[in-house]
């Protein structure tokens, strides 16, 4: 009886792959992705792109947690944060990932980035994929920033003067970047918005495609080692060489002794 | 059962099935790299377990350390001393050797769009054939520079911010 309803359900499932398989191609795509042959050295390394994403998906689900209390006006904003670290259901806990992660995130992409270029991983034919790196770096800093006046506390208010006083000394477009920053003359209730607006949307908006061109890329190419990686190889071939220089210098004496004995 | 079918069950890549016992020589050392592993479960186990000692960090370090909240802002206030976040330190830092209206643009914006600029066209400034970092030793030294510009900024900018807390 057990026997007949464990094959039936095995059965069932099968033909629900099948089905899946057949209507969109989901399952063979993942056996591709999961076995795509990667280099043995390094998978640690690699983790750090990993890590990144991971990071980055953090961000984008506490964030979104984060709106459901939030309110980007001049005079609800701290009343509202005070209120996620204070009184909302694992507020604090939220909003703690959402610090914590993205200190760790500008840690981890340093180091991805260094463990990049360090490896020479940016060379032909993935010059295009170090690009869109740059761009989504970039793109993370912008987060942090406008994110850092979202709090509307000192800390935040005050170095984000700083921030948009130090853009004011672009060269020609000065003007233009704190116009653009600020929406009116001081930094008040437009300001906030904006910055809401471009740490919640646009920001993300772009980030989230590029991540998508970033992975595209990085499977196109395969990852980036697999095909010059001899260092077993060399390995193998020293430990032979030692073998023999060894067996050379001293087998022979081996081999006398057993003739004596 | 297919060949590649076979080979994905043993959890290995398809192609990469080893000649038995083949003696390495110099001559034949290059023939072709090592043998590869499959993404799963290798890599995927070891991004696994990274991303679950992140997630526990976060967890503990935000019931630890909660993330910061100060005073509501007060744009009365004249006499507050902001500082930025700890990795902008170093760009904070690198301003001080900017001082002044005339030369404060070089730091503030002209050398870092200069070096963003530079940082996108690295695949193209460094063209040799070679990967390993011994053997494009101006890439390296320079990567190496920029590390250690960045981090000796870092560690003015907290030595300054531990001698004058007010500023």
């Amino acid at each position: 009886m057990i026997g007949r309803v464990k094959a039936q359900t095995v059965e069932t499932g099968k033909l629900l792959a099948d089905w899946i398989e057949d209507r969109t191609g989901a399952v063979s795509m993942m056996e591709k992705f999961l076995y795509e042959p990667v280099p043995k050295r390094g998978a640690w390394l690699y983790t750090l792109g990993s890590a990144t994403l991971f990071l980055i998906v953090l961000q984008f689900l506490t964030g979104i947690l984060l709106l459901f209390y939030y309110v980007p006006t001049v005079d609800h904003a701290w009343n509202s944060v005070y209120y996620i670290m204070n009184e909302a259901y694992f507020g604090q806990l939220i909003r703690g990932i959402h610090y914590w992660s993205a200190n760790f995130l500008m840690a981890v992409i340093g180091l991805h980035m260094a463990r990049t270029f360090f490896s020479g991983a940016y060379k032909a034919p993935r010059e295009l994929n170090w690009v869109v790196g740059v761009v989504l770096f970039l793109l993370v800093i912008v987060l942090a920033f406008t994110g850092y006046l979202l709090r509307w506390d000192q800390d935040g208010f005050w170095a984000s003067v700083v921030g948009i006083k130090i853009g004011s000394y672009s060269p020609f477009i000065g003007g233009y970047v704190v116009n653009f920053l600020i929406g009116g003359d001081v930094i008040g209730p437009a300001t906030l918005s904006r910055f809401f607006a471009i740490h919640v949307w646009l920001l993300p908006a772009i980030l989230a495609p590029l991540i998508g061109v970033h992975l595209y890329l990085l499977r196109r190419h395969g990852e980036f080692g697999s095909e010059f990686e001899y260092t077993e190889r060399l390995a193998k071939l020293k430990e032979r060489q030692r073998l023999e220089e060894y067996e050379r210098r001293y087998g022979l004496g081996e081999e006398e002794e057993e003739r004596r004995e | 059962m297919t060949e590649v079918h076979r080979d994905a069950d043993q959890g290995r890549a398809a192609p990469a099935k080893p000649v038995e016992e083949e003696v390495i020589t110099e001559e034949n050392v290059f023939d072709r790299p090592d043998e590869t592993m499959a993404f799963f479960p290798g890599q995927v186990l070891r991004d696994g377990y990274v991303a679950a000692a992140l997630l526990i960090a976060c967890t503990v370090l935000s019931y630890v350390f909660p993330a910061p909240l100060a005073e509501p802002a007060d744009l009365a206030e004249t006499q507050y001393v902001p500082r930025p976040e700890w990795f902008f330190f170093f760009y904070e830092q690198i301003l001080m050797f900017f001082p002044g209206y005339a030369l404060i643009s070089f730091g503030a914006v002209i050398i870092p769009t200069v070096f963003v600029v530079l940082l996108f066209a690295v695949p193209w400034l460094d063209r040799s054939p070679h990967y390993s970092p011994m053997k494009r030793p101006f890439a390296t030294v320079t990567g190496l520079l920029v590390i250690m510009v960045v981090v000796l900024n870092m560690l003015l900018a907290i030595s300054r911010v531990i001698n004058f807390p007010q500023g």
